[in-house]
C-alpha cells in the first residue's frame, strides 16, 4: 500500500491538476486557466483592484497560495493576504471586523462563527452575487455540486435561538468535518472486543482496551475552552438523547444542567477519568489525535478526516490497523453528528467586493477544491464530484478498509451542525469545557457543576442582551 | 558630594534638563495615553462585539470582580505562585551561590553556562520544557524520573502538575539571576567580619545566620523585589503551556485579563482587572523598595 | 562507623561536591540538549515510547524552517520562518536605536543635572520595568487598529519602547555616573558647552556601557512575546511567536518547532556570552554593578 500510494503521488505531480509549487510551466498554466475561461462571465471585470485575504492556517489555505499568481492573470486582482493559526486567526479577525476597516475583504469563517458576525452586520450574504449573471455561471459554478447539508449550514436567517439551513448564505464550504469514532481494529480484535453501539458499551470497551493493551482505551479533547466541546462530546451527547437535547429551553435559558445532559456528562467524564489519558485535562485536539497516531489510544471520537493522519504509513504507528464507526447512538438508534465547514465569506466593509466575489468563486470551484484535496490532503471535499473522482477514491477508500467511505457517507446523511445559533457560542463553550473539569477533578457533581455554568451562561446572554 | 556647589555654572541653562529630556518624555507620553485611555475603558461596558451596548458605567466592573468566582480564584493562584517561586528561587539560589562562592572545579564554567537559561526568551523556554514534558508518553522528563524509581508525573494534566510545572519552568529561567546577584553580592562582602567570626570560634552555620546573611540582605531583598515583579506577572510560560488550566488551576489575573479581553473581547472587564493587577504590583514594588532601601541602608 | 580519616572525609568532601556540580550542569544544559536533539529527529523518532537517545540525525526541521518543506513529508508547509527571524532583526535593532538616540541625553541628564521631579521621573522609568503588558496592549492594540498601526514594524518598534526605553535610561544613568566629575568639570574649564562634554567626554568614556546597554536591549526585545502576540501579523511576526506557530489545523510539528527554538535562541546566546559580565547589571537595571 505505501508504495502504491507513493506511486500514485508521483503521477499526481506529474499531472497538470497538481499545480503546487514547482509546476508552473506555461502551457500547463493555460490548460489551468482554460477550465476557469470555461465560465460565462469576464473575469477581467474588476482588473487591476487588490483584495486582502484573512486565512486559517489550514491544508486548504496551503493549497491555495502557489495558485495566487494564476488567480491575478486570470483576472488582474491583486492579492495580499495574512495567515494566522486558528486561535490567533478568530482574534485578529473580530478586531478587524468590528473596526469596519475592511482590512480583510474574503475571510475564513464557517456556520458557527458566522453567527457571531452576521448580528453586527460584518459580513455579506453571497445570493446575491451568486444570482447576478454578471459576476457568477451558475452551470458552470455548480452550486448544486456542493453537499446540500454544506449549504444549509452556511445559511442563517439571523434569528438567535435558530434558522439554521434558512435565510441568506453567508459563506461557501471548501471542507466537510463530521465526528466519528476510530478505533484500534487490531486490538479490538485481538482482545474480543466489540465495536460499542452505545455510550455504556464505549466506555466497557475503553476499559477493556486499558486493561488488555495496557494503554489509554480513549482519548478526547480536554483542555478548558470552546474547542474540546463541539465534537466528539456535543456529537455524543445529541445522539445519547436522540437529538432531543439542545442547549437552550424555549425561552433561551442554558439548559446544561439537563437531568439527560447530567447523566451523559457523568458516564463520559468517568470513562474519560477511568480509561483515558492522564492528562485528559490539557489534551488538545492535536495531541489526542497524535496520540491515537502514536499507538497510545485505544479509540478516539473526533473529526474524521484525522484518518488522513492515522493511515499515512510514514508517520503513524497505526496505519491500516484503524477501524471507523459512527459515534455510538442513543435509545433511538440514529447518530446525531455534528458538523463544521470551514468555508469563505465576504466582509462587509471590503471596497472591491466584486473582486472578492470572483475571489470566493473562483478558489471554491471544482478544479481549485480538487487541486486541494489531492494535492494537499484538504479533506472532506465539500463537493459531491470531487469526493467521487476516481484518484480521490482510491486515496479515501483504502482507509479502514473502505470502511471509513462507507461511514462516512453514513454519517453526512443525518450531520447537520449541533450548536444553537447564538453570537456568544464560544464563550458559553468555554464555561461549559470548565464545568466538565470540575466533574474530572470531582470538585463538584455534574448535576452541580453544570447547573453552575448554566446559571454563568444565563449572566452573559443577558449581558450582551441577547435573551 | 558637592554638586550643588559644582551646579551653579550651568544654571544659565536650568531648562536644559528638560530639553534633553524631551525626546524621552514624548516616547514616554506616547506610552502614558493609551494606558489612560485604557483606564478610561475600565469604566465602561466596552465590548468588540456589541458596539451598540457601549455606555460608561462607572466602577462596576470593579465591583463586580468581588462576585466573579474566577477572580477569587486567580488573585489567589496569582499571590500563591510568587510567593512560592520566590521562595523556592531564592531559597536554592542562596544555597547555589553559596556553592560557588566556594572553591568549586570549573566554577567559571558553571557560571557562564548559568547565564544561558536567563537570557532564552521565557516562551522559548516554555516551548522547550513542553516538548520535554510532552502529554505523549514520550516525554523525556518522566522517562528520566523512571530510571530513580518516580513514577509517571502527571505534568500538565492535574492541578498540582500543572502548578509544579510552571513552577519548575520559571525556576530554571530564574535561579541563575538569583544565583548569580547573590554570588555577586557574596564576593563583594568585606572580610573582617569573617575573620572576627572565626577569632570568635564560631561554626559554618554560625557564620552563615550571623555574618553572612546580614551582610547580604540588601542584595537579597532586591533579588526578591526583582522575582516578586517578575513572578506576579508571569504570562509567556503560562500562555506556552496551560493557558491557564486544568480547572483554572493555573489562571492568574495577567492571564485572566487577556482572557476577558482577548478571548472573549469584554475590553473594558479585561482592562479592570489588567489595571487590579498593576495596582498590586506597584504596591508591593512600594512595599519592596522600602524595604530595599531600609537593607542598603542598614549595611553601609 | 565514625572512624573515618580526614582524608576519606576529604574523599567524601570532594565526590559530594563533583556530584552537586554535575547536578547544577545537567539542570542547566539539559533542556538545551534534549531540544537539540529532538530537532535532529525525523517524524517517526519524535512520537516514539520512550524517548530515543539513539537514532539516525536529520537536518530535516532545519531545511523544512529555512525552505518551507519537509522532504517528502509535509510538502505542504509554507517557509515564514526566514522572515520572522528578519522581523526580529527589524523591530529589535529599529526599537535599541531608538532608545538609544532618545535615552542618552535623557540619561545625561538624569545623571549630571538636578532638577524638580527628578527622582519622580527616575521612579516612574524604572517602574515601566514592573508593568503587567496586558495593562498597555489592550488600548494599544485598540489604538493600532484605529492608527493603521496594527501588524507594522513601526508600531512594534514604537510598543517595544515600554521595554527598552526605561532600561536604556537607567543604564546608561549608571554608567555616565561612574565617570567621575572631574574629568567633566576639566573640559568645562577648557570651554566645553554640555553639548561638548556630552559628545568629548561622556560618550567616549562610557563607549563600553553604551554597546553593553545595546546588545542586553537588543536581547530584551529579541526575547518579546506578548507585545508581538497581540501586536503583530503574520508579515511583522518575530521568532519568539513564529515558534508557536507549528500547530497548524493537522499536525503539530515538533520537530520543526524544535529546530525553531534553536534557531530563535542562538543569537541569544552568542550575544549573552559576550555580554555576561554586564547581564547582572543589566537586568537589575543598574542597580547591581
Amino acid at each position: 500500500m505505501n508504495v502504491q500510494r507513493r506511486w500514485i503521488n508521483r503521477l499526481l505531480l506529474s499531472s497538470p491538476l497538481a499545480m503546487g509549487g514547482a509546476l508552473c510551466a506555461r502551457a500547463q498554466d493555460d490548460a489551468a486557466l482554460a477550465y476557469y475561461r470555461e465560465a460565462k462571465i469576464n473575469w477581467k471585470q474588476a482588473d487591476g483592484q487588490s483584495l486582502t485575504i484573512g486565512l486559517n492556517k489550514h491544508p486548504f489555505t496551503e493549497s491555495l497560495l502557489p495558485l495566487i499568481p494564476e488567480f491575478r492573470r486570470l483576472t488582474g486582482i491583486n492579492v495580499e493576504y495574512l495567515i494566522l493559526p486558528e486561535a490567533e486567526y478568530f482574534t485578529k479577525l473580530v478586531a478587524d471586523l468590528s473596526q469596519q476597516r475592511g482590512e480583510f475583504s474574503v475571510i475564513m469563517t464557517g456556520p458557527m462563527r458566522n453567527w457571531q458576525y452576521v448580528p453586527p452586520d460584518w459580513i455579506l450574504p453571497l445570493d446575491g452575487f451568486l444570482n447576478n449573471a454578471k459576476l457568477t455561471d451558475p452551470n458552470w459554478f455548480k452550486l448544486d455540486d456542493f453537499y446540500p447539508a454544506l449549504i444549509k449550514a452556511n445559511r442563517w436567517d439571523g434569528k438567535t435561538g435558530g434558522g439554521v439551513g434558512e435565510g441568506p448564505l453567508y459563506s461557501i464550504p471548501v471542507l466537510a468535518e463530521t465526528y466519528i469514532l476510530a478505533y484500534r481494529k487490531d486490538l479490538f480484535d485481538q482482545y474480543n472486543i466489540k465495536v460499542p453501539t452505545t455510550l455504556e458499551e464505549m466506555a466497557e470497551a475503553a476499559a477493556l482496551v486499558k486493561k488488555n493493551a495496557g494503554i489509554p482505551g480513549i482519548v478526547a479533547r480536554g483542555t478548558p475552552s470552546v474547542a474540546s466541546m463541539g465534537t466528539g462530546f456535543l456529537s455524543g451527547l445529541k445522539s445519547y438523547t436522540d437529538g432531543q437535547w439542545s442547549e437552550f429551553d424555549g425561552k433561551m435559558n442554558a439548559n446544561f444542567h439537563d437531568p439527560r445532559s447530567v447523566k451523559y456528562t457523568e458516564l463520559w467524564i468517568n470513562m474519560v477519568r477511568d480509561s483515558g489519558p492522564p492528562n485528559w485535562a490539557n489534551m488538545q485536539w492535536y495531541d489526542a489525535m497524535e496520540a491515537f497516531t502514536a499507538g497510545q489510544a485505544g479509540m478516539i471520537a473526533d473529526a474524521d478526516f484525522f484518518a488522513a493522519n492515522y493511515e499515512d504509513p510514514k508517520k503513524s504507528k497505526v496505519a491500516g490497523k484503524v477501524g471507523y464507526a459512527l459515534i455510538p447512538p442513543g435509545p433511538g438508534g440514529k447518530t446525531y453528528s455534528g458538523l463544521w465547514t470551514w468555508a469563505l465569506g465576504i466582509s462587509k466593509a471590503t471596497k472591491n467586493k466584486d473582486a472578492a466575489w470572483l475571489f470566493v468563486q473562483w478558489a471554491t470551484a471544482q478544479r481549485t477544491l480538487l487541486n486541494a484535496t489531492l494535492g494537499y490532503r484538504n479533506y472532506n471535499p465539500s463537493r459531491q464530484s470531487i469526493t467521487n473522482d476516481p484518484r480521490v477514491q482510491e486515496i479515501m477508500g483504502s482507509w479502514g478498509n473502505g470502511s471509513y467511505l462507507k461511514v462516512l457517507a453514513k454519517n453526512l446523511e443525518t450531520a447537520r451542525v449541533a450548536w444553537t445559533p447564538q453570537p456568544e457560542r464560544t464563550r458559553l463553550g468555554d464555561i461549559w469545557a470548565r464545568a466538565l473539569h470540575e466533574v474530572y477533578f470531582k470538585r463538584l457533581s455534574a448535576a452541580d457543576a453544570l447547573k453552575k455554568a448554566s446559571v454563568e451562561m444565563d449572566k452573559v446572554l443577558k449581558e450582551a442582551g441577547i435573551k | 558630594m558637592n554638586t550643588a556647589q559644582r551646579r551653579h555654572h550651568w544654571r544659565r541653562e536650568a531648562f536644559l534638563p528638560y530639553l534633553l529630556l524631551a525626546p524621552a518624555l514624548v516616547l514616554l507620553a506616547g506610552m502614558i495615553y493609551p494606558f489612560a485611555l485604557g483606564s478610561y475603558y475600565s469604566l465602561t461596558s466596552y465590548w468588540l462585539q456589541y458596539p451598540k451596548r457601549f455606555r460608561f458605567v462607572w466602577f462596576d466592573n470593579y465591583v463586580n470582580l468581588v462576585t466573579e468566582p474566577l477572580f477569587a480564584s486567580a488573585l489567589e493562584f496569582t499571590l500563591g505562585f510568587t510567593v512560592a517561586a520566590v521562595a523556592l528561587q531564592v531559597g536554592l539560589g542562596l544555597a547555589i551561590a553559596l556553592f560557588l562562592h566556594g572553591r568549586i572545579p570549573g566554577r567559571g564554567a558553571i557560571r557562564a553556562l548559568m547565564l544561558l537559561p536567563l537570557m532564552m526568551p521565557p516562551v522559548i523556554t516554555a516551548l522547550m520544557w513542553k516538548i520535554m514534558m510532552a502529554s505523549t508518553n514520550a516525554g523525556i522528563l518522566n522517562h528520566m524520573l523512571s530510571f530513580v524509581g518516580v513514577d509517571p508525573i502527571n505534568w500538565f494534566g492535574s492541578t498540582g502538575g500543572a502548578v509544579a510545572s510552571i513552577l519548575i519552568i520559571d525556576t530554571w529561567g530564574n535561579l541563575p539571576f538569583v544565583a548569580l546577584i547573590l554570588l555577586g553580592g557574596l564576593q563583594a562582602l568585606p572580610n573582617e567580619p569573617y575573620e572576627a567570626a572565626r577569632v570568635d570560634g564560631a561554626g559554618t552555620l554560625a557564620v552563615l545566620r550571623y555574618v553572612t546573611l546580614p551582610l547580604l540582605s540588601p542584595f537579597i531583598v532586591l533579588v526578591v523585589l526583582f522575582r516578586t515583579m517578575d513572578s506576579l506577572r508571569i504570562f509567556d510560560v503560562i500562555y506556552a503551556t496551560t493557558l491557564g488550566g486544568p480547572n483554572d488551576a493555573t489562571t492568574n489575573l495577567h492571564i485572566m485579563a487577556y482572557q476577558y479581553s482577548f478571548q472573549w473581547f469584554q475590553m473594558g472587564k479585561g482592562m479592570a482587572q489588567a489595571i487590579v493587577l498593576l495596582l498590586i504590583v506597584v504596591i508591593c514594588s512600594y512595599l519592596l523598595m522600602r524595604l530595599w532601601n531600609r537593607a542598603s541602608e542598614s549595611t553601609q | 562507623m565514625s572512624a573515618q580519616t580526614p582524608s576519606h572525609q576529604h574523599l567524601v568532601r570532594n565526590v559530594a561536591i563533583a556530584l552537586a556540580a554535575a547536578l547544577l550542569l545537567l539542570w542547566t544544559v539539559f533542556p538545551f540538549f534534549w531540544i537539540l536533539l529532538t530537532s535532529l529527529k525525523g517524524p517517526g523518532d519524535m512520537l516514539s515510547v520512550p524517548p530515543k537517545f539513539v537514532f539516525s540525525p536529520t537536518l530535516d526541521n532545519y531545511a523544512a524552517l529555512v525552505m518551507g518543506e519537509q522532504r517528502g513529508q509535509y510538502s505542504s508547509t509554507r517557509p515564514d520562518f526566514p522572515l520572522f527571524f528578519l522581523n526580529s532583526i527589524i523591530i529589535s535593532v529599529g526599537a535599541v536605536a531608538l532608545s538609544i538616540v532618545a535615552g542618552i541625553p535623557a540619561a545625561y541628564a538624569l545623571a549630571r543635572f538636578d532638577f524638580p521631579l527628578k527622582s519622580g521621573l527616575a521612579f516612574v522609568l524604572m517602574s515601566f520595568r514592573f508593568v503587567p503588558f496586558i495593562a498597555f496592549v489592550i488600548p494599544l492594540y485598540l489604538l493600532y487598529q484605529r492608527l493603521g498601526l496594527y501588524n507594522t514594524h513601526a508600531g512594534l518598534i514604537f510598543a517595544y519602547q515600554l521595554i527598552t526605553l526605561p532600561f536604556t535610561i537607567w543604564m546608561l544613568r549608571s554608567f555616565f555616573q561612574e565617570i567621575p566629575l572631574e574629568i567633566q568639570e576639566a573640559a568645562k574649564i577648557d570651554g566645553c558647552s554640555w553639548l561638548g562634554v556630552l559628545t568629548k567626554v561622556i560618550l567616549p568614556l562610557s563607549m563600553p556601557g553604551i554597546s553593553v546597554t545595546v546588545i542586553l536591549g537588543f536581547i530584551f526585545c529579541w526575547n518579546a512575546f506578548n507585545y508581538p502576540l497581540m501586536l503583530a501579523g503574520r508579515q511583522t511576526f518575530p521568532v519568539t511567536v513564529g515558534a508557536i506557530q507549528f500547530i497548524s489545523y493537522e499536525q503539530v510539528l515538533w520537530g520543526q518547532m524544535a529546530a525553531a527554538t534553536i534557531v530563535a535562541a542562538l543569537p541569544q546566546l552568542v550575544l549573552s556570552l559576550m555580554v555576561q559580565k554586564y547581564i547582572v547589571r543589566g537586568l537589575t537595571m543598574g542597580a547591581v554593578k
